[in-house]
């Protein structure tokens, strides 16, 4: 026997399983196993299987569309309705900003409200809000904090790009390189590139996260 | 146009409403398998346009307990689901012969007397 013929019911079951996407599993699955066999036993009363025969089974159980549309209505189903245009709302919008820059408003809490609305928030996926949590908790606020701790360390006032300011003045002073006064060691560079990196990553985070905004309207529904 | 596509739309929701009732009545002596089932309503003209719509009628009927079902076992291929009236289906099928009747007639009364 051909195997054209089994390839086209093979087809059309699956085709109708994915129009029946949206009608509760166990009737998705109860509608798809009675017309698979239906189709065997339309197949079995035929003494010589033919394509033709096989097309005309199928196209007497009709269109997986209408049939979906029939489960649909007969299990009060309502269609999928088709994506709205998104706009981010308070909720998205509050959850960046605070992210970004709450620690720096109020130490800690600002943050943590940020993750608070990043969670509640349903426009995002599991794995992006993990990424919203973990790059970089306090955000800003961590990098902030610890770009303040490497200036207080490195002997008073040499700063990345090597210049030292005057606390009274506030003018750069001193603009030479950090290895006269501080000798750069490899725990230093380290130090720096971490810093460095603290200050990007929350804002890298935030661009991903608005752009899954943009992107993913409704993802955490997949 | 638009009178005569109404009318079909209408005419479609009279046979979808009425249909699960003749499936119904179809199991009210014997109890049937899917396919047999939707053969015999296609058979009729004008009933069914789509064989497939039938299953997820039966399953609808299932749920709301008008028909049970139980598998058995063909000589000529895999098992088959067996439609079985239930006492509640009986109920429904009977209302509805009473009221249908009772419309049927109501109907005909206007729209026959109209035609002739």
């Amino acid at each position: 026997m051909s195997t054209t013929p089994d390839k086209l019911v093979e087809r059309y079951l699956k085709h109708l399983e994915v129009e029946l996407d949206d009608v509760p599993r166990d009737r998705r699955r109860e509608i798809v196993d009675e017309i698979s066999g239906h189709i065997a036993e339309a197949r079995a009363g035929l003494e010589h299987e033919t394509e033709a025969d096989v097309r005309n089974i199928l196209e007497g159980l009709g269109d997986p569309a209408e049939i979906a549309g029939e489960a649909r209505e007969r299990f009060d189903v309502q269609p999928t309705p088709p994506p709205a245009p998104y706009k981010p709302g308070a909720l998205e919008i509050g959850a960046l900003v605070l992210l970004l820059i709450g620690a720096l408003v109020i130490p800690i809490f600002g943050w943590v409200i940020g993750v608070v609305l990043l969670w509640l928030s349903n426009a995002w996926n599991v794995r992006d809000k993990l990424i919203g949590t973990l790059f970089v908790p306090g955000g800003l606020g961590l990098s902030v904090l610890a770009l303040s701790l490497l200036l207080a360390s490195s002997g008073g006032g040499t700063s990345i790009s090597g210049c030292q300011i005057d606390p009274s003045t506030g003018r750069e002073f001193n603009c030479i390189d950090t290895e006269t006064t501080d000798p750069t060691s490899f725990t230093d560079v380290l130090t720096v590139l971490l810093v460095a990196a603290l200050l990007v990553t929350p804002i890298i985070t935030t661009a991903y996260l608005a752009h899954r905004l943009r992107r993913h309207p409704g993802a955490a529904m997949a | 146009m638009v009178a005569v596509g109404k009318q079909d739309a209408l005419l479609a929701q009279m046979r979808k409403g009425t249909l699960q009732y003749c499936v119904l009545a179809l199991l009210a002596d014997d109890e049937r398998y899917g396919f047999d089932l939707v053969r015999s309503l296609a058979e009729t003209d004008g009933m069914v346009t789509s064989e497939g719509t039938i299953y997820p009628l039966l399953s609808r009927l299932r749920r709301d307990g008008l028909v049970e079902t139980t598998w058995r076992e063909s000589t000529s291929g895999p098992p088959r689901r067996y439609y079985r009236l239930t006492a509640a289906g009986r109920g429904a099928l009977d209302a509805f012969k009473g009221e249908w009747g009772r419309f049927r007639d109501a109907v005909d009364h206007f729209v026959e007397r109209k035609a002739g």
